[in-house]
């Protein structure tokens, strides 16, 4: 048994996001009781229609919005609670919209800095309708193996060390959120835990006191003694007291009161939550409050400290009446546990998992990206480029200060060759038709294929080919003219050998320079003297020059169209930012640039 | 509770209809000299000149001038002004007509559980004090309004008489019509007089509204002020600017000459906790509070201010077993603050003592601990001790 959040509690949540995390906490209580979701409905008109999933167990529930409290009470007739997590500007429509309900007979408040005229009207109007509005300000209400009705009794952890998923004999009242929990705990560890506790919340005027819940204790037979922890201020501990005092109680009562140190400080000054304060005559002084409690029978122990004790010496009494019998602790295999996400049960090594992807490049799980296992801010600080990231990403080694050079000279040479090529003129009519950056820049880099600038990997294959198998140059061109057709880095569109790419020039000047092996670079040039004796343009055309470089430096083949690609990023890149910065309109092209020579206009036959 | 300081009190009065004395509230002598060119009752009145601020005693310490003529006035406001009071610097005073008057009325209206408790007496000025009993109350019920016939068998049984306990009884409506459409908490209007009409006028009032209920009050375009008879410091105005940025809550309140600084979680806890210092003989240095899962840099906020108190022992970083805030989180934010602390010397023969539950509870109370291994004279418990034993360990502790 227990009050107020029982097990036939079923809550509609008004309320966003707090809403929709209570709705989780209660879920992970429930699943520990083995026990369904008791969240029927979501009251939040911006989400009106539109369902919230919570995690119950091992399943997502999807649990529906509704515009009003009618409209979710309507739909779900079982809803006899409402959780109201509302703004405190909107909390006093919602919660009396709540009340108002016919089927609503709980209304618990968790809004913080209701105005206290609110908080005392909503107090009457559910005094007025014998129902009961808890709150403002408070964590919630919880009933061990039954209800949670909010985030009462926190994580899942907590829940199982309070010993939640069972009854005890112990009810607990508190205004202070942090400080249930804390009495929860300390009953559970000191004495057999509690039947429900309940947060009244801080506010000088809660919709429901300590008597109104001491009355529902007593009656509930499971529950042999109440701990109510108070603090200074207002009147609620003293009419706890007259309560109690009034007649023979069945309920034991333990209390503590806050705020014993106001008597050592400068007057007027306040501590604690809104109701904490002492009244202008000095009633409600915590001492006041203790005093009337003891002098009501209550068991006041002189600190917090000593109310564990005191929890426990009561139990003691209880055990040995023969009111309650002892419960025995769970077996550890029998201590609920929640379902593991995948993630923690992988870190605590309980299961293996068949990995997705698998990717030898870069780690970026620690506090910065690891390109090869090297810290990209180490890399940086040791003078390194981005054509050694380059190396790293695309060949997974570290190269050569003067490889980087030759990298870094050849995406320099490729970076952008105006507008008017097939990739540039792309990205320059996207940003026109006023298409956003990365999709007018990937529409051009789409033009990047077998005529345009997407030469280079095969280039690099065909020149490998003959060097691995030791062909001469006449040789690789009859095999070239007999099984693939032109030679891939060869012919200019407008360069020849009387107009020469400069481009080709400057790069084929450095690398050989440099003194090194250039085996590739060396026949792709032989090559050239051929063709170009041939045909004045079949030259060895800047695709070609930097496939037969790339190959010399051991880029593996299939990565040799990247350096094309990320060189003319750059450049595409420029051109849409150009065409955005001059505010250009959309372009489209001249009728004098078309040839049209589709049919003349003609009479359309009958359809057959 | 907000405290509102006189000016912005007695316009709510005139707001609803309550007569005051005519007033001004000014930052400088040039500001008044204007005000005085442009408002003829001044130089026809007796004044009276106060300072503006959230000081108590201000009698006692020469900052009420009563009985001036114009020329006076204007002397009073430059010398009061820019004065130095305690840690209090005098920004503003108010400037009022003086009423002549024979007799002094007392009348107040206060919230209770119950509804608003109306009060009135003949025995107002400083003899209410010794004559509480004579105070007549009704009470309205919430919701409710007071009839004009309770009003006026109140104002009868108060001692009004005459043409005088009706005109009170339109005051008291007027004043219920406005503790309730302010959302006040604790009206009080000492003394009330009849000045040479006959009307009755509000000299002096004590207004306490419901800070919460801002967000409806768009004219409420006043501060509040301090209810402790001191102006708030700058720390404490800087916490509190953090507090209404955030969601969750962080508070702090100096108290001087104190050794053992609070850092507690919650707004019931952080209470035991000064009380366990209190109830040992400690001294506190002040009072603080967390709670409601706030970001790590609002703690870290509050956890700057605590360490730069002076002349600190002890820290208490103490707390319940909470049930949202993140404990890793939020001790992330005080682990930041101790560190630049502890780099500014700050924490040079302070120990730190730490109590602590709730999410996340053991990465948080791992990483305070770890800070043993930085120098800190730092102590962490878990749970299982209970909630305010780090208070008994730190008062026993020697140093």
């Amino acid at each position: 048994m227990s009050i107020l959040a029982t097990k036939d509690t079923h809550v509609v949540i008004q309320g966003g996001v707090a809403g929709v995390n209570a709705a989780r906490r209660m879920a992970e209580f429930r699943y520990m009781n083995k026990q369904p979701l008791n969240v029927s409905a979501f009251v939040y008109p911006p989400d009106a229609g539109k369902t919230n999933e919570v995690v119950c167990g091992t399943e997502l529930v999807a649990i529906p919005i509704y515009k009003s409290v009618a409209e979710a009470t309507k739909n779900h007739p079982e809803i006899n609670t409402s959780l109201v997590y509302v703004g405190a500007d909107r909390a006093y429509a919602a919660a009396k919209e709540a009340l108002d309900d016919a089927h609503i007979q709980t209304v618990s408040m968790i809004t913080e800095g209701l105005p206290e005229k609110d908080a005392k009207l909503l107090g009457k109007h559910a005094r007025g309708l014998k129902k009961t509005f808890n709150g403002p300000s408070s964590i919630g209400v919880v009933s061990a193996g039954e209800c949670r009705l909010g985030v009462i009794g926190g994580a899942f952890d907590n829940l199982v060390a309070c010993k939640l998923y069972r009854p005890g004999s112990f009810g607990v009242i508190t205004k202070s959120g942090g400080l249930s929990n804390e009495i929860i705990w300390i009953c559970s560890q000191f004495a057999d835990g509690i039947t429900t506790a309940i947060g009244i919340g801080g506010d000088a005027y809660p919709g429901t006191d300590y008597v109104s819940y001491l009355e529902m204790f007593e009656n509930d037979p499971q529950t042999k003694a109440v701990v109510i922890v108070g603090e200074m201020g207002g009147d609620l501990e003293e009419r706890a007291a007259e309560w109690y005092g009034a007649k023979k109680r069945r309920i034991k009562l333990l209390a503590v009161v806050s705020g014993f140190c106001q008597e050592s400080l400068p007057k007027g000054m306040k501590f604690g939550h809104a109701g904490a304060k002492e009244g202008l005559k000095g009633e409600g002084s915590a001492r006041a409050k203790s005093e009337a409690l003891k002098k009501a029978g209550a068991l006041v122990p002189e600190t917090f400290g000593a109310l564990g004790p005191a929890i426990k010496a009561t139990h003691q009494e209880l055990l040995k009446s023969g009111e309650v019998k002892a419960i025995p602790d769970l077996a550890p295999a029998d201590v609920p546990r929640l379902p593991k996400t995948v993630a923690d049960a992988k870190k605590d090594g309980e299961v293996l998992v068949a990995p997705l992807i698998r990717s030898t490049i870069s780690d970026d799980r620690g506090d910065e990206p690891l390109y090869q296992g090297y810290p990209a801010s180490e890399l940086i600080n040791n003078g390194y480029d981005i054509p050694h990231v380059i190396g790293l990403l695309w060949d997974n080694r570290l190269v050569t200060k003067q490889e980087a050079e030759i990298i870094k000279r050849i995406i320099m040479l490729s970076a952008d060759h105006g507008p008017c090529v097939s990739g540039a003129l792309t990205t320059v009519i996207a940003a026109c038709a006023g298409i956003g950056l990365s999709q007018a820049v990937a529409a051009g880099i789409i033009m990047i294929g077998p005529r345009f600038g997407g030469a280079v990997t095969d280039a690099g294959r065909w020149f490998k080919y003959a060097i691995d198998n030791k062909l001469s140059v006449d040789d690789f061109l009859g095999y070239m003219k007999k099984n693939v057709g032109p030679v891939p880095g060869i012919g200019h569109r407008v360069k020849s050998l009387r107009n020469p790419d400069k481009r080709v020039k400057e790069l084929v000047g450095y690398v050989k320079s440099l003194g090194i092996e250039t085996p590739h670079l060396d026949f792709a040039l032989e090559v050239e003297k051929i063709t170009a004796t041939k045909k004045d343009n079949l030259i060895l055309n800047v695709d070609g020059t930097m496939a037969a470089v790339l190959v010399d430096l051991k880029f593996p083949v299939d990565s040799l169209n990247g350096f094309f690609i990320l060189a003319r990023t750059i450049g595409m890149i420029g051109h849409w930012t150009d065409q955005k910065r001059q505010g250009s309109r959309l372009i489209r092209l001249f009728d004098y640039l078309v040839n049209y020579a589709s049919p003349k206009r003609r009479e359309v036959p009958p359809l057959q | 509770m907000a405290k509102v300081l006189e000016g912005p009190g007695m316009g709510l009065l005139q707001k609803w209809g309550l007569k005051t004395p005519n007033y001004v509230v000014v930052s400088s002598g040039d500001e008044f000299d204007q005000l005085a060119n442009a408002n003829d009752w001044l130089a026809k009145s007796k004044l009276v000149v106060k300072a503006h601020e959230a000081l108590g005693s201000r009698f006692k310490l020469g900052l009420v001038k009563v009985g001036l003529d114009l020329a006076q006035a204007k002397s009073a406001v430059r010398d009061m002004l820019g004065k130095q009071v305690e840690s209090v610097t005098i920004r503003e005073v108010i400037v009022s007509e003086s009423i002549d008057h024979k007799e002094e009325y007392y009348v107040s209206a206060k919230s209770t559980r119950e509804g608003v408790e109306i009060m009135a007496t003949t025995y107002g000025g400083v003899e209410v004090e010794a004559n509480w009993e004579k105070v007549k109350r009704i009470l309205v019920g919430i919701g409710e309004s007071p009839t004009d016939s309770e009003l006026l068998a109140l104002s009868k049984d108060a001692g009004f008489t005459g043409d005088t306990a009706a005109k009170m009884a339109e005051f008291l409506k007027k004043l219920y019509i406005c503790f309730d459409n302010e959302d006040a908490q604790y009206l009080e209007i000492n003394p009330v007089v009849k000045d040479g009409n006959g009307d009755l006028v509000a000299l002096d009032a004590v207004t306490l509204l419901d800070g919460d209920a801002k967000f409806r009050h768009k004219d409420w375009n006043f501060p509040f002020a301090a209810e402790f008879g001191r102006a708030y410091t700058k720390n404490e105005e800087e916490v509190m600017a953090v507090d209404a940025k955030v969601k969750g809550s962080v508070k702090l309140i100096e108290i001087p000459g104190g050794n053992i600084a609070m850092l507690p979680a919650g707004g019931g806890a952080s209470v035991y906790y000064s009380d366990a210092v209190v109830a040992r003989g400690g001294k506190l240095a002040n009072y603080a509070e967390y709670s409601g899962d706030p970001p790590d840099w609002a703690v870290e906020v509050l956890t700057d201010k605590v360490c730069s108190l002076p002349n600190l022992k002890h820290i208490i970083v103490g707390g319940a077993i909470a049930n949202f805030t993140d404990v890793k989180k939020t001790f992330g934010g005080i682990i930041n603050a101790f560190r630049k602390a502890k780099a500014e010397g700050k924490l040079d023969g302070v120990k730190i003592w730490v109590r602590r539950g709730g999410p996340n509870e053991k990465q948080g109370l791992a990483s305070m601990r770890s800070l043993q291994d930085e120098g800190f004279d730092i102590h962490v418990f878990d749970r299982t001790t209970p909630l305010t034993d780090i208070v008994d360990m730190a008062m026993a502790a020697k140093s």
